[in-house]
C-alpha cells in the first residue's frame, strides 16, 4: 500500500510538469503582448517606454528563457507580478490573501458536509423507500442541477428583496461567522453536500446488507453501536470516491459565488484574472487549483487505506 | 384446420416478438417514464426554437429602442425589455440557438476525439495506451471549467487574428464575425476540457466488453473481429454512450452559459443566457425578472437533459435499474 502511494506521488510529478508547460505556453502565445494589451485598441504613446517596460518585466527574452525562469520561480514561490489588478502586486501574495478567505469558506463547507450530509444520508438509508428517503434523494437530484449563478440571484431576490431576512449580503467581514456569509456558504455547499448525502446513502444501503452486520445484530448489539462500530466506516468509501469531484466543485463554485457576492477570495482572483487577461494571475491560480485537486486525490487514496483494511494489505 | 390456425397464431405471435427489438423496447420504457418524457419535450421545444429562431421571435433580437428600456412584462413584450430596450423574449429564444449550437459542436468534437483516442488506446494497448491515458490524465488534472475558461481566455485573440487574416485573403466576411469567433473559441475550449472523460469512458467500455463471455463465444464459433465489433461491441457500448452524451449535452449548454457569465464567452449582440444573467445582475433589485427568466430557462433545460439521460439509462440498460 505504502509503495502504491509513493508511486502515485512520483507519477504526479510529470503530470504537474505537463500542466505547467501547457499553461505557460498558452499564456505566452495566447493573449499576445501583455503590456500592449493594457493600452487596449489605441496605439501605445511611447514605443521606447514600452520597450523599457518589456525589458523590466523580462518579456523581451526568448520563450525558453522565460519558461525556465518561471519554473525556477515556482520553487522559490515567485510567480511574477500581476499586470493589471491591485498595483502590480506579487501573485503569490495576492493568492495567500485570497486563500485565507476561501479556505474559511471551504472549511465551513466541509464541516457542514460532515455534520449535515452524512447524518442525512444515514437517515435516508435507514428509512429506505420511505417518503423521507424519496424527499432526500429527489432533492439531491434536483438542486445540484441549478447553476450557482442562477441560484444566487434567485435567493437574493427571495431572502433580501422579498422577505428582508438578510440585510447586507455583499462583501466579507473577515470571518465566516457573519450574516454576509450565509447565502454564499449555502450556495457553495448545497451541491457538494447533496453529493455527500447521496453517496452516504448508497454506501450505507450496501453495507447494511453485509453478513457481518447481520452477525452484529444476532449478537444483540444495539443499532447505534452497529452503526458507529461496524457500518459507518465501510460506507464512507463511496463518499471518499467523490471527494475529488467535491473539491473541483468547491473550486469552480468559489469562482462564481465569490465574484457574485464580492468576496475577496481565491475565486475572485480567478475571475479578475480571466476578465482582465492578467496572465501571471491566471497562471498562478490555475496552477494552485491543479495542486489542490492533486492533493485531494492523494487524500482520497490515503482514505481508502484507512477505511478499507483490504486495501492496506495489497 | 384447427391445427393450421394454431400454427398461424404462433407464427403471428413469433413475428410480433421478433419486432420487439432492443430499440423498440427501449422506446417503450422511455415513453412510460414521466420525467424522461418531460426532458424529451423540453429538448424538442428547444430544438424547434433554435432551428426556426428568427422566424418565431416576435421582434428582431438585436433591435434596440431606448424609449422602452427595462420594461416589465406586458402584452407587447411578454417578458419585458432589457436595459437597451431589446425584446427579452426574442433574446431568450435566440439564446437557445447559441446554447444548442455550442453544445452540438462540443458534444460532437469531444466525443469524436474521445472515441478515436480511447478506441486506439484500448485496441492497440502498450505504449499507445499509456501515452493516450497519460495525456488524458494531464487534462483531467485541471478543474474542467477552469481549463475551458483558461483556454478560452487565451485563444480568443489568436483565433480572432487568424480568422481576420483568413477573411481578408478569401474575402469571406462572415469568418471574421465576432459571434462566429466567440462560438468557435467557446466550443473549442469546451471540447479540449471534455475529450479526456469521453476517451476514458470509451476505453473502459471496450476493455470490459472484450472480456464478456458472449464475445469469447463469438470468437469460438469463428466470427471475424469486424463481425464481433459490429454485432456485439458497438451495440452494447452504444447504450452507455448515448446516456453519457445526453447528460454531457446538458452539461455543455451549462458550460457555455458559465463561460459567457464570466464574460469570456459569447458577447452581445449575440444572445447567451449566461451573459444575460450577468448583465442583469447589477440591476437585480430593480429588475428581478431580467435575472430570473434566463436563470430559470437555463436551469430547466439542464435539468431536462439530466432527466432525459436518466430515462435513457433506465431504458437502454434495464439491468442498472433500481440501483
Amino acid at each position: 500500500m505504502f509503495k502504491v502511494l509513493i508511486r502515485r506521488l512520483v507519477l504526479s510529478i510529470p503530470v504537474l510538469l505537463m500542466v505547467i508547460t501547457i499553461t505557460f505556453t498558452l499564456g505566452y502565445f495566447g493573449p499576445g503582448d501583455p503590456l500592449l494589451f493594457q493600452y487596449g485598441e489605441q496605439p501605445p504613446p511611447d514605443m521606447q517606454a514600452l520597450e523599457r517596460a518589456r525589458h523590466a518585466y523580462g518579456l523581451d527574452r526568448p520563450f525558453h528563457e522565460q519558461f525556465f525562469s518561471y519554473v525556477a520561480g515556482l520553487f522559490t514561490g515567485n510567480l511574477g507580478r500581476s499586470l493589471v489588478v491591485q498595483q502590480k502586486r506579487p501573485v503569490t501574495e495576492m493568492m495567500q490573501k485570497g486563500l485565507q478567505v476561501s479556505a474559511q469558506l471551504g472549511l465551513a463547507a466541509l464541516v457542514l458536509m460532515v455534520i449535515v450530509g452524512i447524518p442525512l444520508g444515514i437517515i435516508a438509508a435507514y428509512n429506505q423507500n420511505s417518503w423521507l428517503d424519496y424527499l432526500i434523494v429527489s432533492s439531491s437530484a434536483l438542486l445540484p442541477t441549478i447553476p450557482q449563478f442562477v441560484m444566487a440571484p434567485i435567493l437574493l431576490i427571495i431572502f433580501v428583496l422579498n422577505l428582508g431576512w438578510i440585510k447586507t449580503s455583499f462583501g466579507w467581514d473577515g470571518t465566516v461567522f457573519s450574516q454576509k456569509a450565509i447565502l454564499p456558504l449555502f450556495i457553495l455547499v448545497i451541491g457538494p453536500l447533496l453529493t455527500v448525502v447521496r453517496q452516504t446513502r448508497i454506501g450505507m444501503v450496501e453495507t447494511l446488507t453485509q453478513d457481518y452486520i447481520r452477525t452484529a445484530r444476532a449478537k444483540g448489539l444495539s443499532e447505534t453501536r452497529i452503526l458507529v462500530r461496524h457500518a459507518l466506516k465501510p460506507s464512507m468509501v463511496a463518499v471518499s470516491t467523490s471527494l475529488g469531484f467535491i473539491a473541483a466543485g468547491l473550486l469552480t463554485g468559489a469562482l462564481f459565488v465569490e465574484s457574485i457576492f464580492a468576496i475577496p477570495g481565491f475565486g475572485s482572483l480567478i475571475y479578475n484574472g480571466l476578465r482582465s487577461s492578467d496572465y501571471p494571475l491566471i497562471l498562478g491560480t490555475t496552477m494552485v487549483s491543479v495542486i489542490i485537486l492533486m492533493v485531494t486525490n492523494f487524500i482520497v487514496d490515503l482514505s481508502y487505506a484507512w477505511l478499507d483494511p483490504r486495501v492496506r494489505t495489497e | 384446420m384447427a391445427q393450421s390456425s394454431i400454427g398461424l397464431q404462433t407464427g403471428l405471435a413469433l413475428g410480433r416478438m421478433e419486432q420487439r427489438s432492443l430499440w423498440r423496447d427501449a422506446m417503450r420504457r422511455l415513453v412510460r417514464n414521466r420525467m424522461a418524457l418531460f426532458g424529451l419535450t423540453v429538448a424538442i421545444i428547444l430544438v424547434i426554437t433554435a432551428v426556426f429562431g428568427p422566424m418565431l421571435t416576435p421582434y428582431d433580437f438585436t433591435a434596440t429602442d431606448l424609449t422602452i428600456t427595462s420594461q416589465p412584462p406586458s402584452f407587447q413584450h411578454w417578458l419585458g425589455t432589457d436595459p437597451v430596450g431589446r425584446d427579452f423574449l426574442s433574446r431568450i429564444m435566440m439564446g437557445a440557438r447559441t446554447a444548442l449550437l455550442v453544445a452540438i459542436l462540443t458534444t460532437f468534437f469531444s466525443n469524436t476525439i474521445g472515441i478515436v483516442l480511447g478506441g486506439l488506446a484500448a485496441f492497440r494497448g502498450g505504449w499507445v495506451d499509456i501515452s493516450v491515458m497519460r495525456l488524458a490524465e494531464v487534462f483531467m488534472a485541471f478543474p474542467s471549467l477552469l481549463l475551458a475558461a483558461f483556454v478560452n481566455a487565451s485563444m480568443k485573440r489568436p483565433t480572432a487574428q487568424i480568422f481576420g487574416n483568413l477573411s481578408q485573403t478569401t474575402g469571406m466576411k462572415w469568418v471574421a464575425d465576432t459571434t462566429v469567433i466567440d462560438m468557435l473559441v467557446v466550443f473549442g475550449a469546451l471540447s479540449i476540457a471534455a475529450w479526456p472523460w469521453a476517451a476514458r469512458l470509451i476505453r473502459g467500455q471496450i476493455l470490459s466488453l472484450r472480456e464478456e463471455l458472449y464475445v469469447t463465444a463469438a470468437q469460438a464459433v469463428g466470427t471475424t473481429d469486424w463481425g464481433i465489433l459490429r454485432r456485439h461491441l458497438i451495440p452494447n457500448a452504444l447504450g452507455p454512450m448515448i446516456v453519457r452524451i445526453t447528460i454531457g449535452f446538458g452539461g455543455a449548454m451549462l458550460a457555455e452559459s458559465s463561460l459567457s457569465f464570466l464574460g469570456i464567452g459569447v458577447q452581445p449582440p449575440a444572445a447567451s443566457w449566461g451573459k444575460m444573467i450577468n448583465d442583469a445582475l447589477t440591476g437585480w433589485r430593480s429588475y428581478p425578472h431580467l435575472v430570473i427568466v434566463p436563470g430559470m430557462v437555463l436551469a430547466i433545460v439542464v435539468f431536462a437533459f439530466n432527466m432525459l439521460g436518466d430515462g435513457l439509462n433506465d431504458a437502454l440498460n434495464p439491468r442498472s435499474r433500481g440501483r
